[in-house]
């Protein structure tokens, strides 16, 4: 199997899906003749052409309306904020218009919203949020965060095949670091599925994204402790399942998110430990995650906020001597 | 005695594993019991001593009668003997311990806390507390050192996932299509097939449909001149329906349900609509409150029911908790059935196909002639040990004079 | 196009030209919508006041031409988003008066069975898409409509209504942007009532909208709102013309709003005179008064509209309201959505695909 980085898989897992189906189709700013901000759609433009490919102006309500609108009469748009800060410009139509629509009328909305999110190279308080939560409040949006290559492929193909409107957070950080085997051809990773990254007994590590990887290499060799690290992979629906179990079995767990510390993912993952698996608890649920704070530009500054593995291990420790 | 499942009142107990005396470990069968569904094997509860058998091989008694007595190890005695919580001996340790590392920390003074899962732990087997050591912070006593302790004491190693929930707990079980009883399934002969859940499923029910109710049939024709009229393009079925619940009304000992020998005749009337899944299957949706719905309003909910049943869409409410059931196959132009009731009901109505057929009319003057009108036999099957054959009687020719006489 | 030869059409030069006459049938199915729009609204409202009408209540009396008129233009297999004041363009795609007022009283039966209110409603099965409350967002999601036409090189049109007020807003200026960029077979009517709840037309703009078509790079055209004949020439026209690949089209359409922003708004913040002059100008008895006078039997039109409201209520009373089951379900699709065709009476649009 071909080992490719994170950001091909997404470009592989795109252009399979567009050639196998013509009503699937790419709107963003920059994303034809440039290739896209971050070179997802290199080439695209050349194979599918202008119309399949449209750099649309700078107008985010825009890229998303009209993908709605284009959705509902049977085509597939994959539109993409250049950052995921930027979704705040098109919030709009995302959760007014695309979350409720099927809800309201029993009509539905098939888009993928592509936002390459995350922090970790000085791109400053607007290049680098992971604003993920924010969608967990929107009923009727799916949110899908990869932390693999080959899951990044398998996930952008679910999503574009979901009837629903799937919001695709890829991390920015892992586009050339993560890397690994991709199947080759079509194949959809299971929304709503999460994946063991390392099975564990003594405490488990729930997490998504960049943050994997982190989780992975924080507890690699902790004190000879076995760790688990569970890969949640869908944020909303997430997998229940998965989240209970894996707390059955270690009876500790910290929950790590890059994403600002209230009321994100963790937060939601901690509440239903508590009110479902209160009795299979040997200690507190512990989160590790970026304090409420813009994410400063400067390296040390940003550094002191996204979580780094010393945290990771650090919280682990402490909760493993509890 | 457990709950075996949700309609099973009472049990048998066909043989002790263990006697009087014997030693039992938790999980290790104990004795064997039978429902009229299935035989099991019930697991000791506790580890301990078996001391008193309540219950002979032979006997069949109610669910929730006591089987037995297991007297589980010591400490548990000398602890309610003692009248001491499970921590006091450790909180007698713990304090000089307490003081030691956190001088100064108040709190529950200095005791540790004890955790839900290992509070569990201990619940479920009967532990003191006091006698582990505890390696977590502050002493305390934490899952590991409750495992290795059961470990050391010759306790089977218990995994750490949630217990299933004992027997004697009698969990409720939704009346939700289920796997089917063992005797049903079919050895596979050459060239033959086993049925499909749904199937056997519906095998199940029709068969213990059969078995409980004393089934009869009684028919009446109905001229659906009138229906055909206001019709249009909307089938029979949601006038047929809307006439039913107006029948119901004059003669409610029809919306009624029999469990055993108990009748509860019911105010409100949920209809049950077969609805076709072509060679699969079939299933009843239920409207509910269908009497508060016009002919419109059932056609708009009958339509809604079946597209949502052929896209396995119903929620299982939607399949419990009917009062009277329809039934029409008759758009395939049978003209006679003998339906089975759908279980608890007591009658189930069958809407057979409408036929232009000569007929016989009486004109004021008594001069009769004949005429061709649209014809329809409406099958009712009931049953006979709630109602006689004269109240069904008087039910179809109620039904038959709302349908011939409809008027929106 | 140049922007020159796009420019608006003012009133005055409209009532020179000689628009191809309508045939008796559409111009009496044109009456019977208005007044259908009026007579249901009427009755809502009625329903509204006895209490049968949870929260708000909105309606469009005087802007029954603006609904009706471009409406008509469609074909079966065009798409729309209707506005919360346009409840007879929903009349002309084939929805009935019984599950609007089942709707607005919040039972099952009506269009949404519930889930949402008053106005928020559109059967997708007769190719409406329904709007949302955050005006005019519904602007680009025709503008979306529009763009799968054009990728799929059919002659499809897509029409959304907004009002003067929506002008300001951001979206309004995205959607008018990608429609001119792209040349989308899309239709714009702008349904100028003069007040947005209560701000009036100078403190919402400081030029008239549909001299800012031309910004944007396609013909904005102005047209007596409360002539429905003339509201729906403008609108078959733009609908021509984006048919045949000419692009968007903005119509502003000059009505006014006769009743207050909903029912709770008395309007106290519009001069008296300005309800006069345009109640002189009633869109529905002017058209009546034409066709009476063209010898249309008009009193069986409003005798017929009377006849299914009174069996539209009858109706819609009868609902039950909605299972509670219904507010936890289809927050996910299943499947891929199914949009349908809506109702076109008008009779050459019959003719050409008899």
């Amino acid at each position: 199997m071909p080992e490719l980085t994170y950001l091909q898989a997404i470009s592989e897992g795109l252009r399979e899906e567009m050639r196998a189906d013509d009503s699937v189709f790419c709107l963003g700013e920059d994303i034809g003749a440039f290739g896209g901000a971050f070179k997802v759609t290199e080439g695209f433009i050349d194979e599918f052409g202008a119309e399949r490919v449209w750099d649309t102006p700078l107008a985010e309500n825009a890229i998303i309306g009209t993908a709605v609108g284009a959705a509902v009469e049977g085509l597939r748009p994959v539109c993409e904020m250049q950052f995921a800060d930027f979704i705040s410009c098109g919030f709009d139509q995302l959760v007014n218009v695309a979350a409720k629509l099927h809800y309201r009328q029993g009509l539905s909305v098939p888009i993928t919203l592509r936002l390459p999110s995350g922090g970790g190279f000085s791109g400053g308080p607007f290049h680098s949020q992971n604003p993920e939560a924010w969608f967990l409040q929107a009923p009727g949006l799916k949110v899908v965060a990869p932390s693999t290559a080959e899951d990044a492929k398998g996930l952008i193909a679910a999503a574009i095949r979901d009837p629903n409107p799937v919001v695709f957070m890829e991390h920015k950080h892992l586009y050339r670091r993560a890397k690994g085997e991709v199947r080759e051809g079509r194949y959809e990773t299971p929304l709503g599925e999460a994946r063991l990254a390392r099975a564990g007994e003594d405490l488990t590590v729930i997490t998504y994204g960049a943050m994997v990887l982190t989780a992975l290499e924080a507890t690699e060799d902790l004190d000879g402790a076995s760790i688990e690290v569970l890969d949640l992979r869908t944020l909303y629906p997430y997998d229940r399942e998965a989240v209970l179990g894996s707390v059955r079995k270690a009876s500790k767990v910290v929950v790590v998110q890059e994403a600002t510390r209230s009321c994100g993912v963790a937060a939601e993952i901690a509440a239903l430990i508590a009110e479902e698996a209160f009795d299979d608890l040997d200690g507190p649920v512990v989160r590790v995650t970026a304090p409420d704070v813009p994410i400063p530009f400067s390296p040390p500054l940003e550094r002191a906020v996204l979580p780094q593995v010393e945290d990771v291990r650090e919280a682990c420790r402490e909760l493993l001597a509890y | 005695m457990p709950q075996m499942g949700v309609s099973i009142a009472e049990a048998t107990v066909v043989e002790w594993k263990k006697q009087p005396g014997d030693q039992v470990k938790a999980d290790e069968p104990l004795l064997e019991i039978s429902t009229d569904k299935a035989e099991s094997e019930l697991p000791a509860p506790v580890s301990g001593r078996l001391a008193q058998v309540t219950v002979e091989a032979g006997e069949t008694v109610d669910v929730g009668t006591v089987l037995a007595t297991i007297e589980t190890t010591a400490p548990a005695e000398e602890r309610s003997a003692a009248g001491q919580d499970p921590s006091g001996p450790t909180a007698a340790k713990q304090p000089a311990r307490a003081a030691e590392e956190h001088p100064g920390t108040g709190g529950n003074g200095g005791v540790p806390p004890v955790t839900p899962v290992v509070r569990r732990m201990a619940e479920q087997h009967r532990l003191d507390l006091s006698q582990i050591e505890g390696s977590g912070r502050r002493g305390r006593v934490t899952k590991k050192d409750v495992m290795a302790y059961m470990r050391g004491q010759g306790e089977p190693d218990v995994p750490p996932e949630r217990q299933p929930a004992l027997h004697m707990e009698s969990p409720y079980r939704e009346e939700a299509p289920s796997a089917p009883a063992p005797e049903l399934a079919e050895p596979a002969q050459p060239g033959g097939r086993e049925l499909s859940v749904m199937r056997k499923r519906i095998a199940e029910h029709m068969l213990r449909s059969l078995r409980t109710a004393a089934h009869c049939t009684t028919i009446v024709e109905a001229d659906m001149s009138r229906i055909e009229a206001a019709r249009g393009r909307r089938s029979y079925l949601p006038y047929v329906a809307r006439a039913t619940i107006d029948a119901l009304r004059e003669h409610p000992g029809l919306n009624a349900t029999l469990d055993g020998e108990l009748l509860t005749v019911h105010e409100q009337v949920h209809l049950g609509i077969a609805v076709s899944l072509g060679d699969e299957g079939l299933i009843v949706p239920v409207i509910r409150n269908a009497h508060e719905l016009s002919h419109e309003g059932l056609a708009a909910r009958i339509e809604d029911v079946a597209q949502r049943a052929r896209k396995k869409q119903l929620s299982p409410d939607e399949l419990s908790g009917g009062t009277f059931t329809i039934t029409n196959p008759g758009a395939f132009g049978a003209v006679l059935a003998t339906p089975i009731i759908n279980q608890p009901q007591i009658a189930i109505l069958d809407l057979e196909a409408v036929v232009k057929r000569p007929v016989v009319v009486t004109d004021a003057e008594g001069r009769d002639s004949i005429a061709v009108r649209p014809m329809a036999y409406l099958c009712m099957s009931w049953d006979h040990r709630a109602l006689d054959g004269a109240l069904a009687a008087r039910f179809l020719a109620t039904l038959r004079r709302l349908v011939e006489g409809w008027s929106a | 196009m140049t922007t020159s030869d796009a420019g608006h059409v003012p009133v005055e030069q409209k009532a020179g030209q000689q628009p191809p006459t309508l045939p008796s049938a559409d111009r009496r199915a044109l009456l019977r919508y208005m007044l259908l729009m009026r007579a249901t609204e009427e009755r809502a409202l009625s329903l509204y006041q006895q209490g049968k009408v949870p929260g708000s209540f909105y309606d469009g009396r005087g802007q029954e031409a603006t609904a009706v008129g471009p409406a008509f233009a469609l074909g079966p297999r065009d798409r729309v988003c209707i506005l919360h004041r346009d409840l007879g363009a929903h009349f002309v795609r084939g929805v009935t008066p019984a599950r609007v007022l089942a709707q607005m009283m919040g039972r099952e039966g009506g269009v949404t069975g519930g889930k949402d209110a008053n106005m928020h409603f559109a059967d997708r099965r007769l190719g409406c898409v329904q709007m949302v409350s955050m005006l005019p967002d519904m602007a680009l999601v025709a503008c979306g409509l529009a763009i799968a036409f054009q990728m799929r090189r059919q002659n499809r049109v897509a029409m959304t209504w907004f009002g003067d007020g929506a002008t300001a807003n951001g979206q309004w200026h995205e959607a008018m942007n990608v429609a001119g960029i792209r040349r989308l077979p899309v239709v714009f009517v702008l349904e100028n009532n003069q007040w947005a709840y209560s701000t009036p037309n100078e403190l919402e703009f400081a030029v008239d909208p549909v001299e800012r078509a031309a910004a944007y790079g396609f013909p904005g055209e102005k047209v007596d709102g409360n002539d429905v004949e003339a509201v729906f020439h403008a609108a078959a026209a733009a609908c021509e013309r984006a048919r045949s690949g000419g692009g968007p089209t903005l119509i502003e359409a000059d009505t006014m709003r006769m009743h207050g922003h909903g029912a709770h708004d008395d309007m106290r913040y519009v001069p008296k005179e300005m309800f006069e002059e345009w109640e002189a100008r009633d869109p529905v008895r002017r058209y009546e008064e034409r066709l009476a006078g063209d010898g249309v039997d008009v009193e069986s039109v409003r005798a017929s509209v009377s006849e299914e409201l009174d069996r539209a209520t009858e109706w819609a009373l009868d609902q039950p309201m909605p299972d509670t089951s219904v507010a936890t379900a289809g927050v996910f699709a299943e499947t891929d959505p199914e949009l349908g065709d809506g109702e076109a009476p008008w009779s050459r649009w019959r003719e050409e695909h008899a």
